[in-house]
């Protein structure tokens, strides 16, 4: 493991998010080699805990699945508003990566 | 003979394996005609169209109208039309009008009789309607028999009532008693776009596991490739049908191991199963080879029935009538003492429309603040400009309207310490500023309901358009 900070979107090729139905957001990153995926799975900041934090949700409410087929690591989010009802401000939930940008892994 | 007619007596066994087109992921904002062609040349058995989502938010279920134009829905039917009429093959599209409820499948099937006429084509279209019976819904949801996927406002026999439009997502059974009939062309209602391309493998008799994993993958027309586009896509079931291969119809896309495993995460909560009515699909002992740079072959995928068939309803009620006022601001004061402005419009404005407007709400999405951020907008920097959206609902567009005209006013005008420009705190970028909006609805169900006899659920018609008679 490199000594020196790694920035999650210096390495990440992917870093996205979207509605997986109207109730919950999917955030997808994903790398282009296996010891980037692997340093960001073993990554304290990537956590059930440090995401819920980062995200502003109970624990409960975000899941980390890791992906292997893809060098993928897939966090769930459940909405705080149903996509497209009043007081929503991203009916895709496609802007919803914001808050990994400026991860260090 | 129809074109299910002919694939059935002449069906492509398990032994030979079967070739079927995605054509579109969202049929209805263009689909690429020469992708299909190249497609069409590889002499599939069937091709299929998914139409519909509950992606573009809850208006177009709940107002019963389509999220894509007219004029490009025409084109690209008429464009599948053409084609599956030209060998004389199956062509399935779920989802009809976005929706998927009645109003939906009936804007459908009015271009698609409209098509029939002008190429002077006879037809034989099954119509399979996807609307919840309310009494069914409603007994299950006194049974306990309903469950919410997600957060989502409690639901009761009375949003039942008010929901606009309230439909399930057919599966398998439906589309193989509409394939019974025989048709040319199937047009769902709201549908799993799996079951769009998975059916009619399964009704052959080839393994369910790997048919249905194909179908996931080819309802996204070409998005599983590297790049990833909306070209019309070839999955190829080999012979045996444990395997099967991925080919993009446009030669710039290549569908690659990575790139095809990698879509499994796409719009998915859990990328390893895939919940339908009739079964679960896991994909987690699936693998991904490279036939040459731009074929993929996948298997691996299991298919499991299940015990009680669900299927996943959805529905959109009305909140109000919208407007929105529009406007910009790039003065460093008004962006500094931004929650001061607010907070001070708020209490004037509602002080003026207290006693002649009282049943509305408003909210302030200011771009440049964090207004897209969902959950935390830590981190964004300070704005040199600010954009106001002031979205405002009411029960009348009028009285809408009222509300973002008063707000219009005090923003404009409002004083606040510190104030430099005292000729107006904002920037509108057109007159009027304040925009009726239409009817604003909400999702109110997306949940899974238990179903006994999936049979009657989604009812199946008929129609025989003679497109050769002109009157």
């Amino acid at each position: 493991m490199s000594a020196s900070p790694v920035r999650l979107i210096d390495v990440a090729t992917v870093i996205r998010s979207k509605n997986a139905g109207p109730l919950q957001i999917t955030l997808d990153i994903m790398f282009p080699d296996q010891s980037a995926y692997e340093l960001a799975c073993a990554s304290p900041a990537l956590t059930v805990e440090s995401l819920a934090k980062r995200y502003n949700v109970e624990t409960a409410a975000l899941n980390v699945i890791p992906y292997p087929p893809a060098r993928a690591i897939k966090i769930v989010i459940d909405r705080p508003v149903v996509a497209g009802t009043p007081g929503d401000t991203d009916v895709y939930g496609a802007q919803q990566h914001l808050p990994l940008l400026d991860i260090v892994l | 003979m129809t074109a299910v007619a002919k694939l059935l007596a002449n069906p492509p066994s398990v032994s030979e394996g079967m070739r079927i087109i995605g054509a579109s992921g969202q049929l209805g904002y263009g689909v690429l005609a020469d992708s299909l062609a190249r497609g069409l040349e590889r002499s599939p058995h069937m091709i299929g169209a998914d139409m519909g989502s509950v992606d573009p938010g809850p208006y177009y279920l709940g107002a019963g109208r389509m999220a894509t134009s007219e004029a490009i829905t025409r084109r690209d039917l008429t464009l599948l039309i053409k084609a599956a009429r030209s060998q004389n093959i199956p062509l399935i599209i779920g989802s009809a009008g976005t929706g998927g409820a009645t109003p939906h499948v009936q804007a459908t099937m009015d271009i698609v009789r409209s098509i029939a006429r002008e190429l002077r084509l006879d037809m034989k279209v099954a119509v399979i309607y996807a609307d919840m019976p309310r009494d069914l819904v409603k007994k299950m949801l006194r049974d306990g028999r309903i469950r919410t996927l997600g957060p989502i406002p409690e639901i009761d026999e009375a949003a039942v009532d008010r929901a606009t439009n309230l439909v399930g997502q057919m599966g398998q059974e439906a589309f193989k008693r509409a394939l019974e009939l025989e048709p040319d062309i199937i047009i769902a209602g709201r549908a799993c776009d799996t079951a769009i391309y998975g059916t009619i493998p399964a009704m052959l008799g080839y393994p369910v596991g790997p048919a249905v994993h194909m179908a996931k993958i080819i309802e996204c027309a070409s998005l599983c490739c590297m790049p990833g586009g909306r070209d019309a896509i070839l999955g190829t079931i080999e012979p045996g049908g444990e395997s099967f291969t991925l080919e993009s119809m446009n030669p710039m896309r290549a569908a690659t191991p990575l790139s095809v495993a990698a879509h499994s995460l796409y719009e998915q909560g859990d990328p390893m199963v895939v919940y339908e009515p009739e079964g679960i699909l896991r994909v987690n002992n699936a693998s991904y080879e490279a036939v040459n740079e731009r074929i993929t072959r996948v298997r691996g995928a299991t298919w499991e029935y299940a015990k009680q068939p669900t299927v996943k309803i959805e529905g959109a009620e009305r909140v109000g009538e919208r407007a929105i006022m529009c406007a910009g601001s790039s003065d460093p004061k008004v962006i500094e003492k931004l929650a001061l402005v607010e907070k001070g419009v708020h209490e004037i404005a509602s002080s003026i429309l207290s006693g002649h407007i009282d049943d509305y709400s408003v909210k302030f999405h200011v771009y440049g603040t964090g207004a897209t951020q969902l959950f935390s907008s830590a981190g964004l920097p300070t704005p040199g400009e600010i954009f106001f959206l002031v979205e405002c609902i009411a029960d009348t567009a009028d009285k809408a309207k009222a509300v973002a005209t008063v707000y219009k006013q005090y923003l404009l005008h409002h004083g606040f310490p510190g104030r430099i420009s005292t000729s107006g705190n904002v920037a509108f970028p057109f007159t009027p500023p304040e925009v009726s909006a239409g009817t604003a609805y909400r999702f109110s169900f997306y949940h899974v309901m238990e179903v006994d006899d999936l049979h009657s659920l989604f009812p199946v018609e008929i129609e025989n358009i003679k497109g050769n008679v002109q009157v």
